[in-house]
């Protein structure tokens, strides 16, 4: 139902290329999401984050997604489900300074979650079961936990089916539901580290062949930190 | 034809003015009110995914009560056994109950008549009901319960005292309550320590002190001004608020109170959620009245209550309204000629009241009682309890729930405009909640 890519590098020689790298991998899930797309780019200024509604390679080229450089990225291509396709509804989702989340799946007790958030004051800006995620995590994060325990009670709290890709300044984290059947693919090399939907979204980046490539277990935190 | 007086309203008038007295009958409303039957779940299809029965985990565990007692109350199941009199029910009914409840890991509630030691020795869980009436209440049977429940009302008769006829008043009955044998006993509406949410408070506090706080306390209320009424119980220190529909059932009530006090379970179960949320206390919420089925179940759940009691449904299973019962030679013996002799054909009968059930159950009669095979009923009750949790589980997957608690009002719509606007969910194909959107 979405496209999710991710890349985390560890060898500032690649920074440079971190724009151009993303948007080749942004091009091979663009059928999994063909009405909206999003990218956060962490670069020398922090994270910037650009969304828009349409064609996801039109979409990264408007952006000027190529020509970014930076230390982390992630992009989201989106087929819409139960939410508006709006530009406020298009991923990552971004509710507090330096923190992204983009998901693939549906979330199917979201509204409880919701209310349960609102009734601590969070304020939500869309109707979109993702951004309940995302205001939860940043919720969590504010409250002192850090980003694993928080991951980790995304899957104590949440019903229904996700793989989420959450990151901060400095760090890169993937998550699954207990079934795990929406795809993540990780890849890492002493170079970087790679999460996609699709295996084709991973063959261009450099030095593949020598990459350890896996998946994550069932409510199994794969987290990196710089 | 539908009209101002049928046969059935002369009928009753004509019965008044032969006898100068009232129609008192047993169960629940018998007129059509808007019930859970008008609502309808939203399932798991592209936009959301489904578990698979077999291998995916739906918990049902159920936890009560863990906001002032050491010792919670923990449920296998959602689905708990109601209050129920030793009096109005026959021992080896009570006996029954409790068994089969003991079997599922539910808790079973003991009634307007005191603790036996048979249902307490067969309940794992047992509850122990405080009445306006005070029958059989001391602090010894308080200290073996499991936790407690203050009955401010039920939803068959809220505002009104419990009621049982002197041919139920056998010498057993009578000693557990301090009566004499044999006479009609109407008891108090009010309890005397209680008036109000601030005396409550302090009854409330007096148990937690007898128990040394190891205990729930339960507030029982019959549903009319619901969402004040929670809160106030809340506001008196209940752990659980249990809010029983004008369905809910009884062994002997006057049918005006029946099928003219109160509301709809449908109605009360949403208020009493929508109450609880807006106090934000850790409290839980048991519902009763016209629970029969796991879609009843669910659908409870989804509106926001953690648990559901559940009483006529229980002795229906036990028995209730069969035209036969299972002697202990294991031949089945048909009873029709009873029901006849209370003027009713088994499906049809409501007579607990008068202590001549056919099949044993609302009996106090030796011979009665006897009908009833205890060993026989509590398979039969274990087996309805545990095709509720299975059919609940089996919707709450279907939703795409690990767990029945976390079905949620929006994985409902509503048949009825009258449904959609008492239980806040949008009427069916359309995003239309009367009252809320428009
Ligand atoms: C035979 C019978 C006896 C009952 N006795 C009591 C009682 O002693 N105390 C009480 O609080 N409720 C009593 N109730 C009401 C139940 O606790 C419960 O509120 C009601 O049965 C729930 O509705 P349902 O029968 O539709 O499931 C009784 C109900 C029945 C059917
Ligand atoms: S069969 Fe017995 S328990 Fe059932 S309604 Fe008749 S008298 Fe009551």
């Amino acid at each position: 139902m979405c496209g999710i890519v991710g890349l985390h590098l560890k060898d500032p020689a690649l920074e440079p290329q971190l724009g151009a790298l993303l948007s080749g991998m942004l091009a091979q899930v663009r059928e999994r999401g063909p009405d909206s797309a999003g990218v956060g780019v962490y670069g020398p200024g922090g994270l910037a984050v650009r969304k828009g509604v349409g064609d996801p390679v039109a979409l990264a080229e408007e952006f000027g997604l190529a020509g970014m450089r930076g230390h982390q990225a992630v992009g989201h291509t989106r087929m819409a489900t139960e939410s508006a396709i709006t530009v406020e509804g298009s991923h990552p989702f971004s509710p507090r300074p330096g923190l992204c989340l983009v998901h693939n799946g549906s979330f199917a007790n979201h509204a409880t979650v919701r209310r349960a958030l609102e009734a601590e004051g969070v304020v939500f800006d869309t109707d979109n079961d993702s951004e309940v995620a995302a205001r939860f995590v940043a919720h969590r994060l504010d409250r002192g936990d850090d980003l694993d325990k928080a991951l980790r009670l995304v899957c104590d709290v949440f019903d229904g089916f996700y793989t989420l890709l959450v990151t901060t300044d400095d760090e890169f984290a993937v998550v699954r539901d207990a079934v795990a059947c929406k795809p993540a693919i990780l890849a890492e090399t002493p170079a970087w580290v790679a999460m996609v939907s699709e295996y084709r979204a991973l063959v261009g980046l450099p030095g593949f062949a020598a990459a350890r490539v896996f998946e994550p277990g069932p409510e199994e935190v794969c987290l990196w930190k710089r | 034809m539908n009209h101002t007086f049928p046969p059935s309203v002369i009928a009753e008038i004509q019965e008044r003015a032969a006898l100068g007295r009232y129609a008192i009958r047993g169960l629940g409303a018998r007129r059509a009110v808007p019930s859970f039957d008008d609502l309808l779940l939203l399932t798991a299809s592209a936009s959301r995914y489904p578990l698979e029965g077999y291998r995916e985990r739906c918990s049902t565990t159920t936890v009560l009560g863990a906001r002032n007692a050491s010792q919670p109350v923990v449920l296998d199941i959602p689905i708990t056994i109601a209050g129920m009199s030793f009096g109005a029910l026959s021992a080896a009914a009570k006996d029954a109950l409790g068994r089969a409840a003991s079997e599922v890991g539910t808790s079973t509630t003991t009634g307007d008549g005191g603790m036996t030691p048979e249902e307490r020795s067969s309940s794992k869980t047992l509850v122990y009901q405080c009445l306006p009436s005070r029958y059989g209440f001391n602090p010894d049977d308080l200290r073996k319960a499991d936790a407690v429940e203050i009955v401010l009302g039920q939803g068959a008769k809220p505002g009104g005292g419990g009621m049982l006829l002197g041919q139920k008043v056998g010498p057993r009955v009578a000693a557990m309550r301090t009566l004499p044998e044999g006479i009609d006993q109407r008891s108090a509406s009010r309890h005397p320590d209680w008036t109000g949410p601030d005396d409550l408070t302090i009854k409330i506090l007096e148990l937690r002190e007898a128990t040394d706080w190891r205990i729930p306390v339960y507030v029982k209320v019959g549903a009319t001004r619901v969402e004040h009424d929670v809160k106030l119980a809340i506001a008196a220190g209940a752990d659980v608020v249990v809010v029983d529909g004008m369905q809910g059932g009884t062994a002997a009530t006057q049918s005006a109170f029946i099928e003219h006090t109160g509301i709809p379970t449908l109605a009360a179960v949403r208020l009493a959620s929508d109450a609880i949320a807006e106090v934000g206390a850790d409290v839980q919420l048991i519902v009763s009245g016209g629970v029969r089925s796991g879609a009843d179940v669910a659908k409870a759940l989804a509106l926001g209550a953690d648990a559901v009691s559940i009483g006529v449904g229980a002795l229906v299973a036990l028995g209730c309204n069969d035209s036969a019962y299972t002697a202990e030679s294991g031949e089945r013996v048909d009873v029709t000629g009873d029901y006849r002799k209370l003027k009713v054909l088994p499906g049809d009968c409501a007579h607990c009241h008068t202590g001549a059930c056919p099949v044993g159950i609302a009996t106090q009669d030796p011979v009665l009682e006897r009908r009833l095979d205890p060993d026989t009923g509590a398979e039969r009750v274990a087996n309805y309890l545990r095709s509720l949790a299975m059919e609940t589980t089996m919707l709450a997957r279907a939703c795409g729930k690990s767990d029945v608690h976390r079905l949620e009002p929006e994985d409902l719509v509503a048949l009825t405009v009258e449904a959609a606007a008492m239980a806040r969910v949008p009427l069916a194909g359309t995003s239309w909640i009367p009252g809320v959107t428009g």
